[in-house]
């Protein structure tokens, strides 16, 4: 969350007339168009990546990164999408929550597997998800794991328990996430209850909890991306995190840690889908093939710090230098059993649900 | 005969010229603020069927304003808090700063102003990170009250909360004064520039001290500026939600966070458009009271 999409007071029929404005130049589309449009996430892919793919695929390939909240994202797309019209990128990368009601609505389309052999390079955790059953309409990108980040200079003591975000001690230096499932699905499991199932009356202590917390001035923000600069700047002793940024940060400031809490962590992917409207879907088959290719993952892997969906890239980190040899050891890119045993995915939730947590949520968040 | 129609037809014309100035000042803002602003009335008394639902139905839903009100008060009292509080604190800044420059300014005056107006060569939102840099807990300020031994004082008064500066009343107050600070100096300056100085040799001359002169005659001269450039706060800065999001903690939402999420996270178009008529509505009644109480008949 680097850019606030700041918009007060534009109707929604204008929010939409945001999305549209690159629409034009995405090249004009038929069978033999070479042109190709991923927009991912910022920071989660390596440029060498990008580069080589372009050399080896004669692909006019555009790759963007101003994909920034899933909600805003959301937002920006969904008046296009709903009225049938192409939004521009051929490939997007929501989170799975978001990848599951884009399926529901209607509003991706199947991927071209028999285009894409590498897929059967996909995981085995990772096929047919709750968020896409059937496994037809979205590509993991990356998967990471939630859990607390801290800083030892600032708590002064190892945490490993999501009770510790709660301790009077670290009153006004506590970040939770603005990740709704991220946040509540963390609380849950302290309160005993199973994310994975997640009903509001199943989430009501934890949302309790919450509030408590930010009535109370423990919580100093809810944050996106940000929480970064907060952890190793000391504004946050310790806050809710992603396993990746905290494995990269950790590289120039070994006081940061990620401990996946004794109650248990939050499994989360990011998918690549294609929104209707694509008319490139034979070249993002292309691309989908390339990253699955376990080299290529390796390559962003070592980069971006997540877990790669991609089976065989321990293998090739193992077999490589030094720092790859160090990657293949560490329990941030490839969790043990034991620890893989104690994360969840947030449950799905209908429309109405969805709503209801958001509404919930957004309460306690202060807007 | 024919330059008798000539001259009809050059008055004739002329008659049109104001509507020929005008028009594009008034199609602009038909397209762009009318008619906008018609599509947010209709939304904020609609009803959306289903959540993903694009359009939503004109149903005369008054319920939403007082949803919208009675759930966000407390983000309503917080923002009119704020945004009175950093205007009153710019005029207290401002007005010293624009009499200083206006009548003492001498060959410095240019240079004076252009340094006023710097900082808005960068963007706004920069400026308010920059803040946020600023009042960061390892930041400068930070360090230097802490080598002052201020913060236990501080904290005392609630400045400082939890050893930081940020996720604060003060924080997300001194952001908005520092980022509209410039619009009330300038339409001071502007009207402290256009007086008379003679007028308060005059005042003296009638016996009047300095500070006596000050207040009867340059003071009241200078009103229609602090007018404007009240306004030229207070508006944005209720609006504002950038210096909430930045400098705020959860605990600091304005009524703009809210807009922001309801129009943007909750995709509930009528309440978000509900509460920006509100808000505007609320804005339009205070500047029409606050006109009548400084009397603007003689508004530049």
């Amino acid at each position: 969350m680097g850019a606030v999409a700041g918009v007060g007071l534009v109707g929604p029929s204008l929010l939409a007339a945001c999305g549209s404005d690159d629409k034009k130049t995405g090249g004009n589309g038929g069978a033999a168009s070479k042109s190709l449009w991923f927009e991912n996430w910022p920071a989660y892919i390596d440029e060498e990546t990008v580069d080589l793919f372009k050399q080896a695929s004669d692909l006019e390939f555009r790759y963007t990164e101003s994909y920034n909240d899933n909600n805003e994202y959301f937002a920006k797309v969904q008046s296009d999408l709903a009225a049938g019209r192409s939004i521009g990128p051929d490939i997007i990368a929501p989170t799975y929550w978001l990848t599951a009601r884009l399926i529901n609505l209607g509003w991706v389309q199947e991927i071209p597997f028999d285009k894409i052999p590498n897929a059967k390079n996909l995981v085995p955790q990772l096929q047919n998800p709750g968020w896409d059953p059937d496994g037809k309409f979205s590509l993991p990108w990356q998967s990471g794991m939630t859990g607390i980040a801290y800083n030892i200079k600032t708590t002064g003591r190892e945490l490993k328990s999501m009770a510790d975000l709660f301790d009077p001690a670290f009153k006004g230096k506590i970040g939770m996430l603005t990740e709704m499932r991220d946040t509540v699905g963390l609380v849950m499991l302290l309160t005993g209850e199973d994310p994975a199932t997640a009903t509001m009356d199943t989430a009501e202590a934890a949302f309790a909890k919450i509030q408590g917390a930010k009535d109370s001035g423990q919580v100093r923000q809810f944050t996106g991306n940000d929480y970064m600069d907060d952890l190793a700047g000391g504004g946050f002793a310790a806050c809710i995190g992603w396993s990746g940024d905290i494995g990269q940060l950790a590289l120039d400031n070994p006081d940061l840690r990620f401990v996946i809490p004794e109650e248990g962590g939050m499994s989360w992917s990011d998918t690549m889908v294609l929104p209707n409207g694509t008319e490139h879907v034979a070249n993002a088959a292309i691309w989908m093939n390339y990253v699955y290719d376990p080299e290529n993952a390796a390559r962003i892997a070592e980069y971006v710090g997540y877990n790669s969906p991609v089976a065989g890239v321990q293998e090739i980190f193992a077999a490589g230098d030094d720092f790859q040899k160090a990657l293949a050891e560490s329990p941030l890119l490839f969790p043990d059993a034991e620890t893989t045993a104690r994360l969840k995915v947030f449950a799905s939730l209908d429309e109405d649900t969805e709503a209801a947590f958001d509404e919930r949520f957004s309460s306690i968040v202060g807007a | 005969m024919a330059a008798d129609d000539d001259g009809d037809r050059t008055k004739r014309r002329g008659r049109w010229v104001p509507f020929g100035l005008l028009s594009p000042g008034m199609i602009w803002l038909g397209l762009f603020f009318l008619l906008p602003l018609v599509t947010l009335a209709r939304t904020s008394l609609s009803v959306k069927e289903s959540r993903f639902a694009v359009d939503a139905k004109f149903t005369w839903e008054w319920s939403n304003f007082t949803n919208a009100i009675s759930d966000y008060s407390e983000q309503f009292v917080r923002s009119f808090i704020y945004a009175g509080t950093a205007t009153l604190l710019c005029i207290a800044i401002g007005y010293p700063v624009a009499y200083v420059i206006a009548v003492r300014g001498g060959r410095y005056k240019n240079a004076l102003l252009g340094l006023v107006v710097v900082p808005f060569f960068t963007s706004f939102l920069i400026r308010t990170l920059a803040w946020a840099t600023v009042l960061a807990d390892n930041g400068p300020v930070l360090g230097m009250l802490e080598r002052l031994h201020l913060v236990g004082t501080l904290d005392s008064l609630g400045i400082v909360q939890n050893g930081g500066l940020l996720s604060t009343h003060v924080a997300v107050i001194g952001g908005l004064t520092y980022n509209f600070l410039p619009f009330m100096i300038l339409p001071i300056y502007v009207s402290l520039e256009k007086i008379d100085l003679r007028l308060t040799e005059a005042a003296k001359d009638l016996y009047n001290n300095g500070w006596q002169a000050f207040r009867r005659v340059v003071l009241p001269l200078s009103l229609p500026g602090v007018f404007a450039g009240s306004l030229l706060t207070f508006i944005p800065a209720a609006g504002d939600f950038v210096n909430a999001r930045f400098l705020g903690g959860p605990n600091n939402t304005m009524i703009g966070t809210v807009v922001q999420d309801r129009f943007l996270v909750q995709l509930d178009y009528p309440t978000a458009a509900a509460l920006s008529f509100t808000l505007m509505a609320i804005i339009t009644v205070a500047t029409l009271v606050y006109a009548r109480l400084l009397g603007t008949d003689d508004l530049v």
